[in-house]
């Protein structure tokens, strides 16, 4: 083998049979074949067979090992007389730099060996590679949406009506994005067709991206039973420990100034006669859904008065309208009319579905008070409550608002 | 970093805001993605989980796949905090090769380490009993940095989570295999880094392992 310098790039003449590099070697040149003949032996990594490749006049070889610094991943061989150009990294770069449609010729073998790779690696671990990219891409938005990242699921579904606008999914994402912005979660809304997950399964494991502020859940799977309205909503059994620290907190509330507290129960109301108090109640809630809040709690407080939680048929009557009464309160700014009301649920009806809207408005009375931490505390407790609904996905909302704010 | 032309900011210059999307995994794909400031995450979801597979910094290219093949995206890229990036559509991409050839370099860089990262997982992912694979990892981490001397204590910087992706291992399984070598006294084991004693030994019983793989 000779050598001889031609303006820093090297010519190599090799006899027959010579080996230019070794499997494994480590060196830095690049060669390009200039006259003779080269045989390329990789050994395939997923067989252990012997694969040969031979190297055409005038193409580089040795390319990706160098560039990438690291061992040589075939033998070179000469097979007759041959002479190569053998050609340092930075002459390789002044040489492709004036050569655009080489490199664009090398990145595409590359980036095909890239794809095949990345296809075995799957297959190795078992990722299916058999999907269909429209119906994953759907996937992925109900992933995020399932979660209540609701700005990933937003960003997914739009894409899948861009790209397949004429779809019975498309519709569907449509309706996420609809259910998204009303406030609404996985819970309220319709299944997707032909999925066989249901939509609590994927409820198991809840966290919020980390990404996301660093700020992160607890994954710990809730109580056994899921049942709605029940007390696995994890406030009540089991962490009494918390409990009364929270009741606690509330009773400061409530005796942070010697305002006359919760007063609603006292008065007088108008009876109106011969209307049952299921009438009583609907007309308090119409009044309720105008956004009439003052007549609302006046008829509410009547329901209230009238009906006796021990009956059963009643008890519904009683703590719903004890709920609505504290949300018109809390629409009035009479915040601790309103604490007192959501205090009394999370007291004496805990085991209600009211509890977690209850402990919600809690925090939001605190929020309003200025008293972050606190809120902050509630809108956590709401997060990990069950069954997920809007109400959760709104605790999620304040938190990222008040984090936002610190 | 990449240097480029002033003009390139205003006409390929994008920028999102923390948690938002850059593209999304099988979505459809034409573009590439250049980092100027800010950290972007690659992330898959598996098994209904959302999987960190890597963190980019500025500097770093992504979305490159998009260039050369038309396929959907493999996996999901998402602004950690504020990011900058230049975006460019693969119909732009002669153009800004023949005007920035030092680009067109970069990538054939990038394609050949990512190439020869494919290809190193791949052979872990091969070997077949789990300690064998774990060992494989931590040779893999010794050899991503060259600043370590192969004769002496190598200390790396993962922790068993990591090194339990890299094996395609649950992480209990990982954990157990490296409590077990750390029991025969070959690592020591911390929370957020692995001290290797011999990495040579590990080589070899590898390198012993792969040549009588399929005989």
């Amino acid at each position: 083998m000779g050598g001889s310098l031609q303006g820093g790039i090297m010519t190599r003449a090799y006899k027959p049979g010579s080996i230019i590099y070794f499997e494994n070697d480590k060196s830095e040149y690049i060669y390009i074949l200039k006259s003779g003949r080269v045989i390329l032996t990789y050994t395939k990594i997923d067989t252990g067979e012997e694969l040969k490749e031979e190297v055409r006049q005038g193409e580089f070889f040795g390319v990706k090992s160098a560039l990438g610094k690291y061992p040589r991943e075939e033998t070179a061989q000469t097979i007759g007389e041959t002479v190569v150009l053998a050609l340092s990294l930075s002459d390789f770069e002044k040489m492709i730099l004036k050569n655009v449609n080489v490199v664009r010729k090398m990145l595409r073998v590359f980036s095909n060996q890239l794809r095949r790779l990345n296809r075995t690696v799957r297959t190795v671990l078992g990722d299916s590679d058999n999907v269909n990219p429209q119906l994953e891409l759907f996937r992925i938005g109900e992933h995020y949406f399932k979660i209540g990242d609701f700005t990933k699921a937003i960003y997914a579904f739009k894409k899948y009506m861009e790209y397949y606008p004429d779809t019975d999914y498309a519709k569907l994402a449509m309706d996420r994005i609809r259910t998204i912005n009303s406030g609404g979660t996985a819970a309220d809304s319709m299944p997707v067709p032909g999925q066989k997950k249901s939509a609590p399964d994927s409820f198991d494991s809840f966290s919020m991206d980390d990404s996301d502020g660093g700020f992160s859940f607890d994954d710990s799977p809730p109580p056994a039973s899921g049942q709605k309205g029940s007390s696995s909503s994890g406030f009540s059994a089991g962490e009494t420990g918390s409990s009364s620290e929270f009741s606690s907190e509330i009773d400061d509330f409530l005796s942070d100034s010697d305002d006359d507290l919760g007063d609603f129960s006292l008065d007088e109301p108008a009876k109106p006669k011969g209307s049952s108090l299921q009438d009583v109640y609907n007309r308090a809630e119409a009044s309720l859904e105008m956004n009439n809040y003052g007549a609302a709690l006046e008829i509410f407080r009547e329901v209230i008065t009238r009906a006796s939680p021990s009956k059963p048929n009643e008890k519904r009557l009683f703590i719903d309208s004890y709920y609505n009464a504290g949300v018109c309160s809390f629409e009035l700014k009479d915040l601790k009319g309103a604490m007192n009301y959501f205090a009394e649920i999370t007291r004496s009806y805990s085991d209600t579905d009211k509890l977690k809207g209850a402990m919600f408005y809690i925090g939001r009375i605190f929020e309003m008070a200025g008293q972050g931490e606190k809120a902050l505390a509630y809108y956590n407790k709401v997060m990990n409550m069950r069954p997920r609904d809007s109400i959760n996905s709104k605790a999620m909302d304040r938190i990222q608002a008040l984090q936002k704010n610190r | 970093m990449l240097e480029l032309d002033e003009k390139f900011f205003g006409r390929f210059g994008a920028e999102y805001s923390p948690n938002q999307i850059i593209f999304c995994e099988y979505e459809p794909g034409y573009e590439f993605y250049f980092i100027q400031k800010g950290r972007v995450r690659i992330a898959r979801i598996i098994n209904d989980r959302e999987k960190t597979i890597d963190v980019l910094m500025p500097g770093d290219v992504f979305g490159e796949m998009a260039i050369l093949e038309e396929q959907p995206r493999s996996a999901t890229a998402i602004a950690m905090e504020h990011v900058r990036v230049l975006k460019f559509h693969r119909d732009n991409f002669d153009a800004l090769l023949q005007g920035n050839p030092q680009l067109a370099y970069k990538l054939l860089l990038i394609f050949s380490k990512r190439i020869y990262d494919a290809k190193r997982r791949l052979m872990i992912l091969l070997l077949e009993e789990p300690s064998l694979k774990v060992m494989d990892v931590l040779i893999m981490l010794a050899e991503q940095n060259p600043q370590y001397d192969f004769e002496s204590e190598i200390s790396l910087n993962s922790n068993s989570q990591q090194i339990a992706s890299w094996a395609g291992m649950a992480e209990a399984d990982a954990q157990k295999e490296l409590t077990h070598l750390t029991r025969v006294g070959k690592i020591d084991l911390y929370e957020d880094r692995v001290v290797v004693k011999n990495i040579r030994d590990f080589q070899r019983v590898i390198a012993s392992k792969r040549k009588h793989m399929f005989s």
